[in-house]
C-alpha cells in the first residue's frame, strides 16, 4: 500500500502550506472554487497499524454535503504535514507511523486551490506492539476470505487447515494456526518464513490463490503478531457492538463512485476505523460494484445497498441511481397512504407508473388474490356492467367479508380456505408428520382463525404458547411439527420475524448480528416443552398432550432483548415480546409477505429474510404499512384491504417504455403464475367439472385441501408445484415453470377430460342451445372474467365455420383459453 | 349372601362319554359383540324401537340388561326359521321403554343369548324427540328438514359421508348442539377405528357461523345464538371424512340452558349448599340451592339442578361426606397467601383465569399420612389439574400431574400417602398444567388420611357358562399404602343354577379366581354379579373391621394391531347359555402338592361337542401375547411349558399341565387355580371354559 512520500522537498512544501492554512484558520476556499467536506474533520489513530479513511464530498448547498454530493475522495490531493506521524495514501487512507499530532492537507480537485486541513493525532505506537488474534488477526482472515465457507471454514477445511466459519471460534482458529500439525504453519523465530504467510502470498503454492500482498499493512500485522508471541488477545476490546457507515445513502447517476468509511464501536465504548478490514458486498451487482477497499461504482439504474460486515456486525449503505430526472405522474391519484408513499418512490427514482387496469382485470386479479378463486361469469358480468362509482371498493369489502351484510359477505369461507392454505404451507401442516387427526386439528384451527379474522398477534400467540391435546388444540401440533427447541427456534424466527437464525446455530450469522449466544438464548424459550400421554380420546386415540415440563424453568433471551424469566412457561414472555407492538420485525414480516402475495414481490426479498443488511425497497412504505397493521391490532383483512384498495395494486400489468426497467417498485402490476391449487380450481370452475380428491367428498376445492402429505395427493397439483410442506421458506412453493406443466395443460388428461365432459360447461351450453355469441362470451367470462372483444368474437365465428362441429369448436376454444397466459396468470 | 356352594365332586371320564351321544349338534362358542344401536338415542317417557347390530349371532337373544333406573328393554321377537336351522342374525330389533323420570344420559345394556352374554352396548337417553337421519342428506341441497328441539340420530356410515340437516330459527334464539358419538365407542370392543366427528353450523347462504370439533374429548358441542330469522344448516361428518356403519351419533339440539359443571364442585351430603351452574344460555340461572340426601354414597353423582326454566340436564356433582371448604374470593395465589383449610376435607375451587394458582394451607404433625386427590376432568371440568404439595417455604415435596384410576390414565391428579416430614404447615397447590383458566375450570380436592387399602378389578366383564360346565372369573388386586394382606373373594347375585367356588388372593400375590359352575339342568339366564374382596385378617392386622372392596369389571377390547386392552364398565354379567363346543373339562386330580423345586403333572381331558374340531389351548394363566391378565398360581409356581401339552388339535381331547415350584417357592395351602380350555374367537378374544377348581399346595422345603 503506497503512502505519501516524505522527502525534504515535500516537507518544505508542507511547512509552507501549514503556515498558509493557519492563516486561513483551517480552511481556504477561494470564491468560485468547488467546496467540499472532509470526514472526519479530525482523525485519531491509536496504536501500530491504525488506519483512518478520509471521505471527501462535494458541498452542493449550505455548509454540509448531502446524499446527492459527489465523492471527491479520489479526486483531491492529500499531503501529510508530518509523515513520521501519519502517512496518507492517494485514496485518502491515513496510516499511523509514530506518536504525535500533525495535519493532513486536502487540496481540491482538478488544480483547485481550495484546501482543508485534517488534524491528526497518533498515539500508542510502540516498537513492540501487542497484537491480539481476536482484535487484529481474525478480522484480517475474514477480510481476505480465509475463514469463509468455501475456504478453510469448509466442513473439513482446506489442505488440512481448518478455521471456524467467519472466525466465530477465535481460540480454535488461533490454535489451528500456531499449534496444529506440530506447529508447522508458523515460525515464531522467523515469522516471515511461516507457511501461514508464505501460502497466501503465493511464495509457495496455495489452492486459494494470492490473497495477501507481502508489502501490505495486513502482512505487517500478521508478522507483528507472530513476533509478539501470537497472543489470543491484546487485552483491548474486541466485541463490536455496532458499525457506523458513511455515507449511509448516496443518490447519483450510473458511473458514480463513492468511497465508504466504516467505524466499529466496541463494547468498551471505544471506536476504530475499520474501513480497511471491513468486508463489502454489492446486494445487486447490476446496479453497483464494490471494491475490497470500500469504493463503490454504480453501474445500473435503480436502488441497491452495499453490505458492510466487520466483527460480527453488519450494516448497509444505500445507493440510488434514478431512471430519469423527471418522472411524470400525471393523472396519478392517491387512493390511500400506500399510493402516497409509492408515488414518492416513483418520483425519487424517476419512474412513471403504468395506468389503471380495467374493471374486468381488476375483478379477476382481486378475486384470485383475496379468495384464491376465479370470479364466476355471473359475478364478472355484474361487476363489469355495474355503474356504481365505488364498485371496486365494494367488491373488495365483499370478498373480505367486511360489509356486515350476511348476504354480501358470502366469500368468507373461501377467504378462510385460501389463507389457511397459505399459512398451512408455512407452518408445515402435514399428515406425514402429524397423522390424520393432528393434521385436521391444526387445519381446522387455522381455518377457524381466518374465518373469524383472528388478530395475527393472537394467532401467533396461541401458536407459540400452544398446549394441550394435539387433537383438541390445533396449534399444539406446532410442537409436533417442530419437535425440538432448535426447530422451534428457527421456524418461529423465520415464520413470524422473517429472521433466518439457522446459521447462528453453529456460528455467527454471516449477514447479521446474531451469534450462537443469541440463538441459544432464543432456543431456551422452548427447552421445557414436552409431551405427555392421554387417553381422553379413548383407547384408540393415541393422542399426545403438549405440556411444559414441571420445574424446567430458567431464562431465555429475545433477539436484541434482555433475558426474561417465567416461573411456569417461558413461552408466555416469548409471545408477549414476539407480538409486541414495539417489535417491528413481527409486523414488517407479515406486511412484507402480504405485499409479496398481492404485488408479486416483497418490499424485502427473499420475503422471509428481513435484516438490516437487506432493507426494503421502499422503507417508508414498509414502515407505514407496518404502522397501519399495528394500529389495526394486527387485522389481516385491514392490511389486505389497504393494499388492494390502493391505486398501486390496481395498475395495469403492462409496463411502459418508461418503467420497463423497474422490477422492484411496483410501477406496473407484476403478473403472477396461478398457484397449483387455485389453478386447478379455476380449471374446474371454467370447465364446470369438479375434481374429485381421494377420500374427500366431491366438491372439495383444491384450496380447501388440508394436507400436503400423501393422503390427498393429486398429480395435477404435484406437477404444478404444490409444496410438500417440508420447509418454512416461502420458496418451497416454486413459481418456476417447467415442461411437465406445459405438457399437462396442453396435452394432459386433466384439462382434456374436463373440456370434453358431457356435463361440463360446453356440454351444458350446447344443451341449452345458447347462441354462438353467448357461448363465446360465457367461455371468456368463465376463464378470463371478461367479455371477448369484437375481434375475438369475429375470430371465433370464423373458427366455428372451420370446425367440424360446434362442439369441437367450443371445446377447442375453451382449451385454448385455458392454455392462454391470460388464464394461467394473475395479471 | 355370598354363594360358597361346593361344587359337585364326582366327575368321571366315563360319565361324560355316556352323555355325548344324546347332545344336540355343537354350538359355536362365539358370544355376540355389540357394534351399534340405531337410533342410538331414546326419548324419556317413550317406547321406541331400535336396531342393534353385532358381530356374531344374536339369534335366540332372550333378555336385555340395562344399567340404571328407568330404562327397560325387550327383544322384538324374531320369527323362527321354517327349516329349523339356526339363523345367523347380526341385527336385532330392541324395544326400549324409558320412564318419564329416567335420568337423561348414557346407559349400558347387554343381551343374553344362547351363545353367551354380549359385550356392552350403549343407548343415550334424551329429553327431546328423536329424529333419525333419512335418505341422502349429503349436501346442502338435500339437507333433511328438522324442527327443534330434537335429538338427531344418524350414522357417519361411509367414507366421505356428510349429514346435513336444516332447521329454522329466529333471531336471538339460543341454540345448542351436543354430539355423542366417539364417547359411545370405547366400550365397543371390536371397532377397529373410532369416529372423530366435527359439527358445522351454516347460514342460509352457506357461510359458516360456528364450528366445533373436539369439545367433550372427540365429540363436538356448539352453543350459539341465531344471528337472524331464517334457515340454518347443521352438518356433521368425521373430521377425516372417514366412515363406518357403526359410527352412530346423537345430536341433542335445543334452546334450553346447558349446564356443564358447577361451582363449588363438591357438595356436602345432607346440607343445603348454594352453587352456581356453569354452562351455556344460563343468563338467568344465578345461584341455586341443592341438598343431596345424606344417605347417598360419597363420590361422583349425576344431579339435575332446579333452574328457573325447569330441571337442568344432569350434571356431575362430587358428593362429599367430609367437611367441605370453598376457595375464597381469590388472592390465594401463592404460599404466603394460601387459604387455611382443615384436613381431612373436600376443597372446592376454580382456576379463574390464565396462570391462576390456588394454594391452601393446612397444619399437620410429623408422621401423619395424607392422600390428596383432585377431581376435575372426571367430573366434567375443563381443568387439567397439576397438584403439588409444598412446605411452608414453598419447597416442593410432592408433585403429580396425571394418575391412573380404574386402570386408565386420567388427566386428574393425586398425591397418595404423603408422609408429613415434620410438624408444621403445608400447602396444597392446584393449577392447570397448561396454565389455562376460566369458569369451566372447577375442581375438588379430596384430602383424606392415607390408610392401607386395596382395589379389585375383574377381567373381564362377562362369564359365559353352559349347563354342566365351569367358568372362571379372575380378580386382580391393586394394593395401596402398604396393604399387604390376603384377600378372600366372594360373589353375589349369581343366576339360578349357578354356584361359585371362590378363591383368594394371597398376601404375596396379585390375582385370585372364582370358579363358577352351572348345574347340568341350568336354564338360560343372565344376571349382573358383584364380586367382593375382604381382607383376611391376621394377628398382625390393625383392629377394626376388615377392609373390603367391590371389584370393578373391565371390558376387554380388541386393539388395532391385535393387542388386548380394557375399558371400565359398570357390570359383570354371568350368562347361562346353551351347551357349546366344550361340554366338560376333567382333571386327573383336584389337588396337587408341590415341594419347592419339584413338579407335578395334571392330566386334562375335555369333551368336545360332536363335530367340533377346532384347536383348543389349555392354560392356567389368562394371557395374550405374553401379557398375563389373570394368574392365581401361588408365588413361585409356574407352568412348565416344555413338559406340558397345551395345544389340542383336531378331535384330540387330552393334554397335560405340568406345574413346577421354584426352589424358593414359599409354602401355601390350597390355592385355587383354574385349568382353562380356550377357543379362539378372533385374534384377541377367546371363549374360555374352566376346569373344576384345582387346589395347589406348596409345602415347606
Amino acid at each position: 500500500m503506497r503512502h505519501s512520500p516524505t522527502g525534504p522537498v515535500q516537507q518544505l512544501l508542507v511547512g509552507c502550506l501549514l503556515l498558509t492554512t493557519c492563516i486561513l484558520s483551517g480552511q481556504a476556499m477561494a470564491a468560485g472554487e468547488p467546496r467540499f467536506e472532509v470526514v472526519p474533520g479530525k482523525a485519531t489513530l491509536a496504536g501500530n497499524f491504525a488506519r483512518v479513511q478520509l471521505v471527501v464530498s462535494e458541498i452542493i448547498d449550505g455548509d454540509r454535503s448531502s446524499d446527492r454530493s459527489t465523492d471527491l475522495t479520489r479526486k483531491v490531493l492529500y499531503t501529510s504535514l508530518n509523515p513520521d506521524v501519519v502517512s496518507v495514501s492517494r485514496s485518502g487512507e491515513l496510516l499511523a507511523r509514530g506518536n504525535g499530532t500533525t495535519r493532513v492537507e486536502v487540496m481540491g480537485p482538478g488544480g483547485s486551490k481550495a484546501v482543508q486541513l485534517v488534524e491528526v493525532s497518533v498515539s500508542g505506537v510502540t516498537a513492540d506492539p501487542a497484537i491480539g488474534f481476536r482484535q487484529q488477526i481474525s478480522p484480517i482472515l475474514s477480510k481476505h476470505g480465509c475463514n469463509s465457507g468455501s475456504c478453510h471454514a469448509a466442513q473439513y477445511g482446506k489442505g488440512g487447515f481448518k478455521l471456524s466459519v467467519f472466525g466465530y471460534n477465535a481460540d480454535f482458529d488461533r490454535k489451528a494456526i500456531i499449534r496444529e500439525r506440530h506447529q508447522r504453519r508458523v515460525s515464531l523465530v522467523s515469522p516471515r518464513e511461516s507457511l501461514f504467510l508464505r501460502k497466501p502470498t503465493m511464495q509457495v503454492p496455495h489452492g486459494g490463490g494470492h490473497r495477501l500482498d507481502q508489502q501490505s499493512v495486513d502482512h505487517d500485522i500478521l508478522v507483528a503478531w507472530l513476533l509478539s508471541g501470537a497472543a489470543l488477545s491484546s487485552g483491548k476490546a474486541y466485541e463490536v457492538t455496532r458499525l457506523e457507515v458513511f455515507p449511509k445513502r448516496r443518490v447519483g447517476t450510473v458511473g458514480t463512485t463513492q468511497q465508504l468509511r466504516v467505524i466499529a464501536h466496541y463494547n468498551d465504548k471505544s471506536i476504530r476505523d475499520v474501513t480497511a478490514w471491513a468486508k463489502y458486498d454489492s446486494m445487486d451487482e447490476s446496479i453497483l460494484e464494490v471494491a475490497p477497499s470500500g469504493l463503490i461504482t454504480t453501474s445500473g439504474r435503480g436502488q441497491a445497498p452495499v453490505m458492510i460486515r466487520f466483527g460480527s456486525q453488519a450494516d448497509i449503505s444505500m445507493f440510488v441511481t434514478p431512471f430519469a430526472t423527471n418522472a411524470k405522474l400525471d393523472g396519478w391519484k392517491n387512493n390511500n397512504f400506500v399510493d402516497e408513499l409509492a408515488a414518492a418512490k416513483f418520483r425519487e427514482l424517476g419512474i412513471e407508473p403504468s395506468g389503471l387496469c380495467d374493471d374486468a382485470t381488476f375483478l379477476r386479479r382481486v378475486t384470485l388474490d383475496l379468495i384464491g378463486t376465479l370470479p364466476s361469469p355471473e359475478m364478472a358480468r355484474a361487476f363489469i356492467d355495474s355503474k356504481v362509482p365505488d364498485k371496486r371498493q365494494r367488491i373488495i369489502d365483499e370478498l373480505l367479508g367486511l360489509t356486515g351484510d350476511p348476504a354480501r359477505d358470502r366469500f368468507n369461507d373461501l377467504y378462510a380456505a385460501w389463507w389457511t392454505l397459505k399459512w398451512a404451507d408455512l407452518i408445515r401442516n402435514s399428515s406425514n408428520k402429524l397423522g390424520e387427526q393432528g393434521m385436521w386439528s391444526l387445519h381446522n384451527w387455522i381455518r377457524e382463525s381466518f374465518r373469524t379474522n383472528k388478530s395475527f398477534d393472537r394467532f401467533v400467540g396461541e401458536l407459540v404458547t400452544a398446549k394441550g391435546s394435539i387433537y383438541s388444540s390445533g396449534p399444539a401440533n406446532y410442537f409436533r411439527i417442530n419437535s425440538n427447541a432448535n426447530d422451534l427456534t428457527e421456524s418461529t424466527a423465520q415464520l413470524f420475524l422473517g429472521i433466518r437464525l439457522e446459521c447462528a446455530k453453529c456460528h455467527h450469522h454471516p449477514f447479521e448480528k446474531y451469534s450462537q449466544g443469541d440463538y441459544n438464548g432464543f432456543a431456551a424459550f422452548f427447552k421445557s416443552v414436552g409431551t405427555k400421554r392421554s387417553e381422553e380420546f379413548g383407547l384408540f386415540g393415541g393422542e399426545s398432550v403438549v405440556v411444559v415440563k414441571a420445574g424446567a424453568t430458567g431464562k431465555a433471551t429475545p433477539l436484541d432483548g434482555k433475558p426474561v424469566e417465567h416461573p411456569l412457561d417461558l413461552r408466555i414472555p416469548l409471545a408477549k415480546w414476539l407480538t409486541s407492538k414495539q417489535n417491528e420485525f413481527f409486523s414488517q414480516n407479515v406486511v412484507n409477505r402480504y405485499v409479496s402475495y398481492l404485488l408479486g414481490r416483497g418490499l424485502v426479498e427473499p420475503v422471509d429474510d428481513l435484516r438490516s443488511t437487506n432493507p426494503p425497497t421502499n422503507v417508508a412504505l414498509m414502515n407505514a404499512l407496518s404502522k397501519h397493521f399495528v394500529e389495526s391490532n394486527y387485522d389481516l383483512k385491514a392490511l389486505l384491504r389497504a393494499i388492494v384498495s390502493s391505486r398501486l395494486y390496481q395498475l395495469r400489468s403492462q409496463p411502459t417504455k418508461a418503467n420497463a426497467g423497474d422490477t422492484r417498485f411496483y410501477s406496473y402490476y407484476r403478473v403472477k403464475r396461478l398457484a397449483a391449487e387455485p389453478l386447478l380450481d379455476a380449471v374446474d370452475e371454467a370447465t364446470g367439472v369438479k375434481t374429485k380428491f381421494k377420500s374427500l367428498p366431491l366438491g372439495t376445492r383444491a384450496i380447501e385441501l388440508p394436507d400436503a402429505g400423501d393422503f390427498y395427493s393429486n398429480y395435477f397439483l404435484k406437477t404444478f408445484a404444490k409444496p410438500k410442506r417440508a420447509s418454512v421458506c416461502e420458496c418451497e412453493r416454486s413459481s418456476d415453470e417447467n415442461l411437465a406443466q406445459a405438457l399437462h395443460t396442453l396435452n394432459g388428461d386433466t384439462i382434456a377430460s374436463k373440456v370434453a365432459a358431457k356435463n361440463g360447461r360446453v356440454g351444458k351450453l350446447l344443451t341449452a342451445k345458447s347462441t354462438h355469441e353467448n357461448i363465446v362470451e360465457e367461455l371468456y367470462l368463465a376463464t378470463l372474467a371478461r367479455r371477448p372483444s369484437a375481434e375475438e368474437q369475429a375470430a371465433c365465428r370464423e373458427f366455428l365455420s372451420a370446425s367440424p362441429s360446434p362442439k369441437e369448436c367450443y371445446e377447442d376454444l375453451l382449451w385454448a383459453l385455458l392454455n392462454s397466459k391470460q388464464f394461467l396468470f394473475v395479471h | 349372601m355370598f354363594h360358597h356352594r361346593p361344587l359337585p365332586v364326582i366327575f368321571g371320564f366315563a360319565a361324560i362319554l355316556l352323555t355325548v351321544a344324546a347332545l344336540p349338534p355343537a354350538a359355536v362358542a362365539q358370544y355376540p359383540m355389540l357394534m351399534g344401536l340405531k337410533p342410538v338415542a331414546a326419548q324419556v317417557g317413550q317406547t321406541s324401537e331400535h336396531t342393534i347390530s353385532s358381530r356374531y349371532n344374536l339369534y335366540g337373544a332372550h333378555k336385555v340388561l340395562v344399567t340404571g333406573r328407568g330404562v327397560t328393554a325387550e327383544i322384538v321377537p324374531v320369527a323362527k326359521p321354517k327349516d329349523g336351522k339356526t339363523p345367523n342374525l347380526t341385527t336385532l330389533k330392541l324395544k326400549f321403554t324409558i320412564a318419564p323420570d329416567a335420568l337423561p344420559g348414557v346407559r349400558d345394556f347387554r343381551l343374553a343369548t344362547p351363545r353367551g352374554a354380549s359385550t356392552v352396548g350403549q343407548i343415550v337417553i334424551v329429553r327431546d324427540k328423536v329424529v333419525s337421519e333419512t335418505g341422502n342428506n349429503d349436501s346442502a341441497a338435500k339437507a333433511q328438514a328438522i324442527k327443534l328441539p330434537a335429538t338427531i340420530c344418524g350414522a357417519i356410515e361411509k367414507a366421505e359421508d356428510v349429514d346435513i340437516f336444516k332447521f329454522t330459527a329466529s333471531k336471538g334464539q339460543p341454540l345448542s348442539f351436543h354430539v355423542r358419538s366417539q364417547r359411545l365407542q370405547d366400550r365397543i370392543h371390536d371397532l377397529q377405528k373410532h369416529v372423530d366427528p366435527i359439527l358445522t353450523l351454516r347460514s342460509a347462504t352457506g357461510s359458516t357461523l360456528a364450528s366445533s370439533d373436539n369439545y367433550h374429548f372427540a365429540d363436538p358441542f356448539l352453543a350459539t345464538t341465531a344471528p337472524a330469522d331464517g334457515e340454518y344448516t347443521l352438518e356433521i361428518r368425521d373430521v377425516r371424512y372417514q366412515g363406518n356403519s357403526h359410527w352412530q351419533y346423537s345430536i341433542e339440539s335445543h334452546s334450553r340452558p346447558v349446564v356443564e359443571t358447577i361451582h363449588p364442585l363438591a357438595v356436602a351430603l345432607g346440607r343445603d349448599v348454594m352453587l352456581a351452574p356453569v354452562g351455556h344460555h344460563l343468563s338467568a340461572a344465578g345461584t341455586l340451592k341443592i341438598n343431596l340426601p345424606a344417605d347417598i354414597p360419597a363420590g361422583q353423582s349425576w344431579q339435575r339442578l332446579a333452574l328457573t326454566s325447569g330441571p337442568s340436564n344432569p350434571v356431575r356433582v362430587v358428593a362429599s361426606s367430609l367437611p367441605t371448604a370453598v376457595e375464597g374470593s381469590g388472592g390465594n395465589n401463592d404460599v404466603k397467601s394460601a387459604q387455611p383449610v382443615a384436613v381431612p376435607s373436600t376443597i372446592s375451587g376454580r382456576i379463574e383465569s390464565e396462570s391462576d394458582i390456588d394454594c391452601y394451607v393446612f397444619e399437620a404433625k410429623k408422621g401423619e399420612k395424607y392422600t390428596f386427590e383432585v377431581v376435575a376432568r372426571r367430573a366434567g371440568s375443563a381443568l387439567d389439574p397439576h397438584l403439588r404439595i409444598l412446605d411452608s417455604t414453598g419447597k416442593q415435596l410432592s408433585l403429580n400431574d396425571d394418575f391412573r384410576r380404574l386402570k386408565r390414565l386420567t388427566q386428574d391428579s393425586q398425591v397418595e400417602n404423603f408422609s408429613v416430614p415434620a410438624d408444621g404447615k403445608y400447602v396444597i397447590e392446584v393449577r392447570d398444567v397448561h396454565l389455562r383458566g376460566g369458569p369451566r375450570h372447577v375442581y375438588a380436592v379430596r384430602t383424606t388420611k392415607a390408610v392401607p387399602y386395596f382395589e379389585l378389578f375383574l377381567d373381564s366383564d362377562k362369564t359365559q357358562l353352559t349347563p354342566a360346565t365351569h367358568g372362571v372369573i379372575f380378580v386382580r388386586s391393586e394394593r395401596h399404602n402398604g396393604f399387604a394382606g390376603a384377600i378372600d373373594l366372594a360373589v353375589d347375585h349369581l343366576p339360578p343354577g349357578v354356584t361359585a367356588r371362590c378363591g383368594r388372593i394371597l398376601a404375596n400375590g396379585t390375582d385370585g379366581c372364582i370358579i363358577l359352575s352351572a348345574d347340568a339342568d341350568a336354564k338360560p339366564a343372565i344376571s349382573n354379579i358383584s364380586v367382593t374382596g375382604t381382607e383376611i385378617q391376621t394377628a398382625k392386622s390393625p383392629s377394626g373391621p376388615p377392609l373390603t372392596d367391590i371389584a370393578r369389571p373391565m371390558q376387554e377390547t380388541y386393539m388395532p394391531g391385535g393387542g388386548r386392552n380394557h375399558w371400565p364398565v359398570h357390570t359383570h354379567a354371568v350368562n347361562v347359555g346353551e351347551r357349546s363346543d366344550i361340554r366338560s373339562i376333567q382333571l386327573s386330580t383336584q389337588a396337587v402338592t408341590l415341594k419347592p423345586g419339584g413338579s407335578t403333572t395334571i392330566k386334562v381331558n375335555f369333551e368336545r361337542a360332536p363335530g367340533f374340531t377346532k384347536n383348543v389351548t389349555l392354560d392356567v394363566m389368562f394371557q395374550h401375547l405374553g401379557t398375563v391378565y389373570g394368574n392365581s398360581l401361588p408365588k413361585g409356581v409356574t407352568i412348565d411349558a416344555g413338559a406340558s401339552k397345551t395345544l389340542i388339535t383336531g378331535k384330540a381331547n387330552q393334554g397335560q399341565i405340568v406345574l413346577k415350584a421354584a426352589k424358593d417357592a414359599p409354602p401355601v395351602k390350597m390355592q385355587q387355580v383354574s385349568v382353562m380350555a380356550n377357543i379362539s374367537i378372533n385374534f384377541v378374544m377367546k371363549a374360555t371354559f374352566s376346569s373344576p377348581p384345582l387346589m395347589v399346595t406348596v409345602t415347606k422345603p
